[in-house]
């Protein structure tokens, strides 16, 4: 009789990546990377230009040197006054280095192992190297040898290699190799010096940039929050659409899209009260007739073997007519339902005054003693489905003149009990007819389980109120009655008194 | 009494005219709402009862029509949809009492006079038992014998005869007895004054229960 709604009870859990998320890391991370190439450069500029400076002195250095060289005759006069080795080797952290040989391997003066010069590759011919053309390269400084005494092995160093040529044309020309070097430590401290005191600022420029870019993300995606305030503040019976004036372009087609869902909703809970209306029309019509039409034939005939088959058409009408509002009254109470959301504030009292009023007129037919407990009339408030609640309180009553039997009393009591930790409404409704086993009791509220088969009870009556009483937060109890009787007990939450 | 029956259920309609012309009433059935509207407008009909779910036009647009032409005919619906939603449209829409399907025929039958006697006061109303009220003399009669009554006494016994077999609660009492400008009534004034009714009451083959917590309800003796 109901269709339950396939609706994903959560969303957490299966929740993908944060939208705020993602943005911050395709912002972010092209930026590191981006400030991270920018530090390599930076370094390698830095290195670049302490080269060139370093180059410079070398080549001044090498050139000093050269012209110191002079050759006689067949030989080379070294002019290489003590004050210029001093002024050459004076830094010790920071000492020039040199060799002057002439090739292949003719050691001649200064610092026998210096690396030997690495020519470019485009020179078609190594071994004739460019005369008078320095030479720049990077090297270490070799194990052994006796460079050892001066500089500590296995430091960096960068060099000069210059060729000249002595001797005059009568003497077969000679070339000589004059190779300056100079530790690149210094060089090396100077480029990471530029690194560093650029990367400290990039860092904080890189933290205020994530932190714009954060604050930037949250505004951005504040009409996205406001669209989903508006969708879960919202009481699940309002369907009205959601308000796109504030909605940016990009979000529009998914408020849209809920605005179209919102009213293919509002059209399936129209379709299904239709449909429940639709359906108690076409059931109790019919049912009406049967009913009236085996009156009039119980009237006109005197037979009492067909009379007895008329009255048994007619009580089963009667009780299919009482099953269809049963059922019809579940699948209003279902919490589907738009009714069971439909709530005010009402007097418990009062509706249980009308009620048991309306029945007393059937109870005296079935002679039995239907009345109001009016020892406390004062109003009791509950904020409920007025309808559903009345739907409980008429199986109640309903279901104590079908069991209880002639002769029994059934009582109907209203009252705010206020000795619970949070204050109830107590409706009950009890009778001195012989009540239930407790056995019983627990299988009542049961569909379709009927404790005894007189009357025309369909099983339904109290697990229609459980169902209502537990759409409201509320509980349903039964209890024996001594001597002999059943009582059940509806508790409700108390509305607070309206101020007067 | 002429009453238009508007039903379009051929077996509930049937059922209905055989059994309210039992009843003595000269029945005119409409089988849809056009019909009904129709021979409201043309006829003239004491009662109306009209189905809510009637095809062409339905129950409430019928009644809304009529009530412009005929604003004092005394209509009950017959609804099979939603009681609550049915009751508040009906009145709305200016119904007299509405009926719930599928009903017991006596219940209906009671409504129909229940709501005949409330909206045509007739000044000799129909006898309840042995009992004639006379409300333009403020009389009762039992069995030809008239009955001695004081003012409050004869506004209790009209206020439970025209609730015949419904609980009049004792707001009721007090507010019918007000309405007529008396003193109000002391703590157990109604319960006195229900004993004294009783016993005058004691030949006209009328009883009056008391409904605990509630009220009184006046009905034929069995």
């Amino acid at each position: 009789m109901t269709a339950k709604a396939h609706v994903p009870t959560s969303h957490a859990g299966q929740a993908g990546v944060s939208l705020a998320r993602q943005l911050l890391l395709w912002l972010l991370l092209p930026q590191l990377v981006l400030w991270m190439a920018g530090g390599v450069a930076t370094y390698r500029f830095a290195a670049g230009y302490a080269n060139q400076a370093i180059d410079a002195s070398l080549l001044q250095a090498s050139r000093s040197l050269a012209r110191q060289l002079k050759p006689i005759g067949n030989g080379l006069l070294i002019d290489f006054p003590r004050a210029a080795q001093d002024v050459l080797e004076a830094d010790p952290a920071d000492k020039l280095l040199y060799m002057v040989s002439s090739p292949p391997g003719q050691f001649i003066l200064g610092n026998q192992s210096l690396p030997a010069p690495v020519l470019p590759i485009q020179d078609a011919a190594p071994d004739e190297p460019a005369l008078d053309t320095p030479y720049f390269y990077d090297g270490t400084m070799p194990v052994n040898g006796r460079a050892a005494l001066h500089a500590p092995t296995g430091q960096p160093l960068r060099l000069v290699a210059l060729y000249l040529r002595f001797g005059d044309e009568a003497n077969a020309p000679q070339t000589m190799l004059v190779q300056v070097a100079r530790s690149s430590a210094n060089r090396e401290e100077l480029a990471r010096r530029i690194l560093v005191d650029m990367l400290l600022p990039m860092s904080s420029l890189v933290l205020l940039m994530t932190l714009i870019v954060w604050l930037g993300i949250r505004a951005g995606l504040s009409p996205l929050a406001r669209l989903r305030q508006q969708v879960e503040g919202r009481n699940p019976t309002d369907l009205a659409p959601l308000q796109l004036a504030s909605a940016p372009r990009e979000l529009w087609s998914l408020a849209t899209a809920i605005n179209t869902l919102l009213s293919a909703v509002q059209n399936t809970v129209a379709t299904q009260k239709r449909f429940i209306g639709d359906a108690a029309h076409q059931l109790r019509t019919p049912l009406a007739g049967l009913k009236s039409q085996t009156e009039i034939a119980l009237q006109s005939t005197t037979d009492p073997e067909l009379r007895a088959r008329l009255q048994r058409v007619h009580d089963s009408a009667t009780r299919s007519a009482h099953l269809v509002n049963q059922l019809l009254t579940l699948a209003r109470a279902e919490p589907e339902s738009v009714m069971a959301q439909d709530r005010k504030r009402f007097d418990l009292q009062r509706l249980a005054q009308t009620l048991t009023a309306e029945w007393v007129p059937r109870a005296l037919r079935a002679q039995i003693d239907l009345g109001l407990d009016d020892s406390a009339t004062v109003p009791v408030w509950v904020e409920a489905n007025e309808l559903l609640v009345r739907e409980s309180l008429t199986n109640l009553i309903d279901n104590a003149l079908h069991y209880a039997g002639a002769g029994s009393q059934v009582t109907v009591r209203v009252m705010a009990d206020n000795t619970s930790t949070t204050p109830q409404a107590l409706l009950q409704v009890s009778d001195t007819g012989p009540g239930l086993t407790p056995a019983e009791r627990e299988r009542v509220f049961e569909r379709f389980v009927r404790a005894s088969d007189i009357g025309q009870g369909c099983g339904l009556g109290l697990a229609i109120v459980k169902e209502i009483v537990e759409r409201h937060h509320g509980e349903v109890q039964l209890d024996e009655v001594l001597p002999h009787g059943l009582c059940v007990s509806i508790r409700l939450p108390l509305s607070p008194t309206p101020a007067a | 009494m002429k009453l238009l029956l508007a039903e379009d259920d051929a077996m509930l309609a049937d059922a209905l005219t055989t059994q309210l012309g039992g009843a003595g009433f000269e029945v005119e059935h409409a089988p849809n709402g056009a019909v009904a509207d129709y021979l409201l407008q043309k006829q003239h009909f004491d009662m109306a009862v009209l189905d809510i779910g009637l095809p062409m036009m339905d129950g409430l647009a019928v009644l809304q029509h009529v009530r412009q032409t005929h604003p004092t005919l005394p209509v009950l619906l017959l609804t099979a949809r939603d009681a609550l939603d049915d009751r508040v449209a009906g009145l709305q829409a200016g119904a007299d009492d509405y009926v719930t399907k599928p009903f017991d025929f006596p219940e209906l039958l009671a409504r129909l006079q229940a709501l005949l006697r409330r909206t045509q006061p007739a000044s000799a109303s129909a006898p309840f038992g042995r009992l004639s009220l006379d409300a333009t003399s403020r009389r009762a009669v039992v069995g030809g014998e008239p009955l001695e009554l004081s003012g409050r006494e004869w506004t209790l016994l009209e206020l439970l005869v025209n609730q015949r077999d419904k609980v009049v609660t004792k707001e009721q009492i007090n507010q019918a007895w007000s309405d007529e400008g008396g003193e109000t009534g002391g703590g157990n004034s109604i319960e006195v004054y229900i004993h004294r009714l009783r016993r005058k009451l004691e030949d006209a083959g009328l009883v009056i229960r008391t409904v605990r917590g509630l009220g009184y309800l006046l009905e034929a003796q069995t």
